[in-house]
């Protein structure tokens, strides 16, 4: 046990390093969300994994299962189903209260969390 | 040129507070002709000047500190407008923020001048007029709301010397010239790239800004700081969790602390006759408790702290090896109460872990610790050790099963602040009234991302009717003496006064007025947007006003799925009221 937490510990300290060397420069990391990403086959896979990522890195502001009241953050479920563009531009620069995410996520992982969006949240 | 060595010295706060002036002189052998005109000199300094004497008197034409005095008591002996009065209050002006966030700010005010911040601005308004002084803004990189959990907020500012001191969301600690509003000095508090955040008012203790982090939800470690005053020089800095060699760090196994949590983000408060402050910390990081087996000293606890050096006097855990998100943050209050028939110094605080203690805070002894909402992971308190009787559901929590915990994650009350009426006797708190359907899951930790360990989409378990309410605790028992409940739980704070009153706001923008001794609602204005605000209130030439901000957009707007909040518009500002003429 002792062992284990000292690995996992190690892991977490390459990882808090390198991320505060660069935030920009830096490959996202391997880990369980992205490997969700990378071996997802079927579309069901893919909600799946963008829901992870959603879990992670979305939620705080967009609320469980993407259910929020809309009126200060984005409800997106009623995000436009035809509008990816928008969708990716948003996410990777940023726009109003949006935040920009192109140094965490990639650009698989922003596919990922589309299919969960387009999925109204559900998987 | 030598009258200019003669300068305005911060006042003791060790001494009583009628011991002497705010005035000193730096130089003893100086004539006092030469320190007169220094004086007259310093005479405009002198009218925007705030000593430790001031903070620490209570008078009622001001508001000097987070929680209307040192003590957070959010009381105020004011009684113009009472029980029988309060149907005449209307507003009297209206400033916008020019911002969609949630406002969780309380305002500051000194010498006819209010001071009021959001997480992109801090303004000087004129008390009396709403008009605005001055506006600087803040700017923070736009990634930094990506680390933050629950609101995208700020909750005030310090008052002292001249001086306002504020947090920012990328975790830096500013001061800004009271008359300009002019930047002075800024010092960096935490990496945002970690996980740290800053959403706090500081404290101003014996002279010494203090401040605590965010962060415990991106596997932060807590810790408070200490800056100088006068040039922001970092004094010192305590962890909430400790490192090797220090007490406690064997609560810990492994490398668990590094990212333990137990940040700070709500303001301590401060006996200046014990020259101590008393300070909540945060939940354990993550939620899962398969990661860090142990006490997790001192998460969920209150520190007693020395405001010139840090050191902890004493500690006490509320909640160990907390799996639930129990925060300790939440204010302690000071009040003298009869325990016993004894008058003894205590902290009143109404824990998220659902229980209201009261402790002797000379030595952080336990006196009382009763349930003020529903419950069902502990049935009890050891009145010998401190530590919860913890049920089955704490148990199976641990393990790993699916169980609806009551209060949830968001507590029993969350950061909204109680006040105490010593009149009454009682404190006036927002509670909450749901559960959490909670299964902890693995956490992966990755440096400045969500660290939680709980799969929330599990999300919560809502009663029929009220998921709110307020109540008229009595400290010693924990039971209501009486009980307004909202079908929107209230997440503003509380304010009373002598006038009879307890002022708050509700998610559909109310402010309300109600009874103290009976709860009826005597009194109700709809402000525009939600309120998660903290009510005020000031005398000034003769009127007595109320101000609270409005604007939702905090963590229940954003985790609670709670669609009927679409109807709220978003939108900040701040409003004051006052009596209308017979």
């Amino acid at each position: 046990m002792t062992r284990d937490l000292g690995i996992f510990a190690g892991v977490i300290l390459t990882v808090a390093v390198l991320s505060a060397a660069t935030l920009t420069d830096v490959p996202a990391a391997e880990d369980a969300p992205r490997s969700a990403v990378l071996q997802a086959q079927t579309e069901a896979q893919r909600i799946a994994a963008g829901k992870r990522l959603y879990v992670q890195n979305c939620m705080h502001c967009h609320g469980l299962n993407m259910v929020n009241p809309g009126n200060v953050t984005f409800d997106l479920r009623e995000f436009p189903r035809d509008e990816k563009a928008r969708f990716v531009e948003s996410v990777t620069r940023g726009k109003n209260n949006m935040p920009p995410w192109r140094d965490v996520l990639s650009a698989d992982e922003i596919d990922a969390l589309w299919a969960y969006v387009r999925a109204g949240g559900q998987s | 040129m030598e009258a200019t060595i003669c300068h305005l010295t911060p006042y003791n706060a060790l001494s009583p507070p009628s011991a002497e002036a705010g005035f000193r002189c730096g130089r003893t052998g100086m004539k006092i002709a030469v320190w007169a005109a220094g004086l007259a000199l310093l005479a405009p300094l002198a009218a925007s000047a705030q000593t430790a004497a001031e903070l620490a008197s209570g008078e009622t034409s001001s508001v000097l500190t987070y929680g209307m005095g040192y003590h957070q008591q959010r009381y105020s002996p004011l009684e113009q407008i009472n029980k029988n009065t309060v149907k005449r209050l209307v507003p009297v002006w209206n400033y916008s923020f020019d911002d969609n966030r949630s406002e969780e700010s309380q305002p500051l005010v000194y010498k006819g001048v209010i001071y009021v911040t959001t997480h992109n601005a801090t303004m000087a308004v004129d008390a009396r007029t709403g008009n605005q002084i001055w506006k600087t803004k803040v700017n923070y990189a736009a990634a930094t709301p990506r680390i933050v959990c629950c609101g995208i907020i700020n909750r005030g500012a310090a008052i002292f010397d001249g001086k306002l001191f504020r947090t920012t969301l990328d975790a830096n600690v500013i001061a800004l010239d009271a008359k300009s509003g002019k930047e002075l000095w800024r010092q960096n508090a935490g990496d945002i790239k970690l996980g740290y955040s800053m959403t706090m008012a500081p404290l101003v203790a014996a002279g010494v800004v203090v401040t605590g982090v965010s962060g415990a939800e991106f596997g932060t470690r807590g810790y408070i700081d200490g800056w100088e005053a006068e040039t922001g020089n970092h004094l010192w800095r305590t962890y909430t969790v400790p490192g090797p060699g220090e007490p406690g760090h064997d609560t810990w196994a492994g490398d668990t602390w590094k990212y333990g949590g137990g940040t700070t983000w709500i303001t301590g408060s401060f006996d200046p006759q014990l020259n101590t402050v008393y300070w909540g910390t945060g939940n354990p990081a993550p939620f899962n408790t398969a990661v860090r087996p142990g006490d997790n000293l001192h998460t969920c606890s209150v520190l007693a702290l020395d405001p010139q050096t840090g050191s902890i006097k004493w500690h006490f855990q509320f909640s160990p090896n907390s799996p639930f998100d129990y925060d300790s943050v939440a204010e302690m209050l000071l009040a003298t109460i009869e325990v016993n028939g004894v008058p003894t110094k205590v902290i009143l605080h109404a824990d998220r872990n659902g229980f209201f203690y009261v402790l002797d805070r000379t030595n952080g002894k336990l006196i009382g610790a009763n349930p003020y909402v529903q419950m069902n992971w502990a049935s009890g308190i050891d009145l010998e050790t401190g530590r919860p009787i913890e049920t089955d559901v704490a148990r199976k929590a641990r393990a790993g099963e699916l169980v609806t915990v009551w209060p949830s994650i968001l507590g029993g009350k969350n950061w909204p602040p109680m006040s105490y009426n010593p009149r009454t006797g009682l404190a006036y708190a927002n509670t909450l009234n749901f559960a959490s359907n909670y299964q902890a899951v693995p956490a992966d930790y990755k440096a400045g991302q969500w660290y939680l360990g709980m799969d929330m989409a599990a999300g919560w378990t809502f009663p029929d009717g009220p998921r709110g309410y307020l109540k008229a605790i009595d400290p010693m028992t924990g039971k209501s003496k009486w009980e307004a409940p909202s079908d929107l739980p209230r997440f503003s704070g509380t304010m009373t006064t002598a006038g009879g009153l307890v002022f708050t706001g509700g998610y559909d923008g109310e402010l309300q007025a109600f009874d103290a001794d009976t709860g009826d609602k005597l009194w109700k204005f709809k402000t525009g947007s939600g309120i998660e605000g903290q009510p005020i209130t000031w005398e000034q030439d003769g009127v007595q006003y109320v101000a609270v901000t409005t604007g939702l957009g905090g963590v229940y707007t954003l985790f609670s799925g709670d669609t009927r909040l679409a109807s709220v518009p978003a939108g900040g500002s701040l409003w004051a009221f006052a009596l209308a003429p017979q």
